[in-house]
């Protein structure tokens, strides 16, 4: 039984069938999955959602797939770290890494999103599923489409080193490398997702998959013990993560799964990209497109779809947004590797690295309940950190050889 | 063919008819469907109607004035 009464403009309110599309016809304005919520408050119980297995289906009442997902790798329920050593680094309280670095199939939280969309078209009818990606995305629609049985075709800038595309091509999906700008990357790939019928997860099949970042979000909650956080820091690339969890936490409000959700939610982009932060910085709610220049190579969208609606979520929450350089990025990959054991890809850099901003600048307060969101893993960008790091104790193999290290070792430890 | 663009307008731009003129020289017909503008800024969303070299002139056009022309959907690339 599903829940989802349908699909309704953000901008007009126009109301529209569960169909695959993806734009108002009227305004333009992107569609939004809209649920029969009073029905859902009455099938959906912190028991029952206790008592299925530890994947995002958990929580399928919220997501917009008809019954049982009939594709797909299993994703989700991943770790939530409370992050004592980095907390006590910070001088803050009570500190939460939401790490989305683990416990999928592709290591990155876009194995959420990809699980909804390709679940969604499987019950479309679609054959062939497509996507443009210069990474996480390409990976996760070439995994979970091999083991969904789809034709899978991955577009990417021509221009793109191949050690980003070596991940997706294990799967052998047909990658087809445009000779162009990313511009008109972009620009073919509306063309192909408007003439083909192929599931384009992040067009026309945008609103569904959209949808399965709330999973991140309802874990938070649950995992914190059916408690909304005090301020949840999320990083920013076309914003609809951003605005997924805002959406998951009033869900679980307006459902009766919590009682109270007073969070704040806080932006991080990196400098070098950072139309969204730029906007709230500013005060205004016209997002500027930019050209991106920074090793967050996965935030790196200039031209943000749900910038605006991401705006609005900091306005409603009374949250706020900062951007961090690529040194500070950098620095703050090592600095939760080596405090938590969780090593993050450059986007979690940009998540710790804007929430050290926040906390010195008493946005986020020092007894605030925070959570991090860091979504993918470091392995991804290790090129990031190349002659950034420590550099290893090189030795001839024999004991006195080492014996001489550790007291070298041991003399700058003491 | 069709396009449907998102356009930004700096402010000094804002009291300019550029798209009268794109709509004029590239003989191309725009159909606007939102649009918001503020003191410091303006955005419109349109469908672009003309051919193929047409709209591509009209859209370097608007780009060379000084707009930023988007696709609707924004960045695809993730």
């Amino acid at each position: 039984m599903s829940y989802v009464k349908g699909l309704k403009c953000r901008e007009c309110g126009r109301e529209y069938h569960v169909d695959p599309i993806y734009v108002c016809e009227f305004c333009f304005g992107p569609l939004e999955v809209v649920y029969d919520y009073d029905g859902i408050k009455k099938a959906l119980t912190r028991e029952v959602i206790s008592s299925r297995p530890q994947n995002l289906w958990r929580y399928k009442e919220l997501l917009p797939i008809e019954g049982e997902p009939s594709t797909a790798l299993d994703t989700g329920y991943t770790p939530l770290v409370k992050a004592d050593n980095l907390a006590r680094h910070l001088g803050i309280k009570s500190l939460y890494i939401k790490d989305d670095t683990v416990a999928h199939p592709t290591l990155s939280f876009k194995d959420r999103v990809v699980a909804v969309a390709l679940a969604k078209a499987k019950e479309f009818g679609f054959d062939t599923v497509a996507c443009a990606s210069t990474g996480n995305l390409a990976h996760s629609v070439s995994a979970h489409g091999a083991r969904a049985g789809f034709k899978r075709f991955i577009f990417i800038p021509a221009s793109l080193e191949k050690s980003k595309i070596i991940a997706s091509l294990a799967y052998e999906p047909n990658l087809i490398a445009v000779d162009g700008n990313y511009d008109e990357v972009n620009r073919l790939c509306s063309e192909v997702a408007n003439k083909y019928r192929w599931a384009f997860v992040n067009i026309n099949i945008r609103p569904f998959y959209a949808e399965g970042s709330k999973s991140q979000g309802y874990e938070i909650i649950e995992q914190l013990g059916w408690k909304a956080p005090d301020a949840v820091v999320v990083p920013c690339a076309s914003g609809s993560l951003m605005t997924k969890i805002w959406k998951s936490f009033k869900e679980m409000k307006d459902v009766g799964l919590i009682e109270k959700m007073e969070t704040r939610v806080f932006s991080a982009q990196a400098t070098g990209c950072s139309p969204i932060v730029s906007a709230i910085k500013s005060g205004i709610d016209v997002i500027r497109p930019v050209k991106p220049d920074t090793i967050a190579k996965s935030l790196a969208i200039g031209n943000p779809a749900d910038g605006y609606y991401a705006t609005q979520v900091i306005k409603e929450s009374r949250g706020y947004g900062e951007d961090v350089s690529d040194e500070e990025i950098v620095e703050a990959i090592k600095l939760m590797a080596k405090t938590e054991g969780v090593f993050a890809e450059t986007a979690g850099g940009v998540t710790l690295a804007s929430a050290i901003k926040l906390i010195k600048s008493g946005r986020i307060a020092k007894d605030d309940v925070t959570v991090l969101c860091v979504t993918g893993n470091g392995l991804k960008t290790q090129e990031a950190l190349i002659g950034k790091t420590a550099e290893p104790h090189y030795i001839k193999p024999k004991l006195s050889a080492f014996e001489e290290v550790l007291e070298k070792i041991n003399t700058v430890k003491s | 063919m069709k396009n449907r663009v998102r356009l930004t307008f700096p402010q000094h731009l804002i009291q300019e008819p550029v798209i009268f003129m794109m709509a004029k020289d590239f003989n191309i017909m725009p159909s606007i469907r939102r649009a918001r503008v503020t003191d410091s800024i303006g955005e419109m969303v349109l469908e672009l109607d003309g051919s193929e070299e047409d709209l591509n002139n009209g859209i370097q056009y608007l780009r060379d004035r000084g707009v930023d022309v988007e696709l609707v959907e924004g960045d695809l690339i993730e």
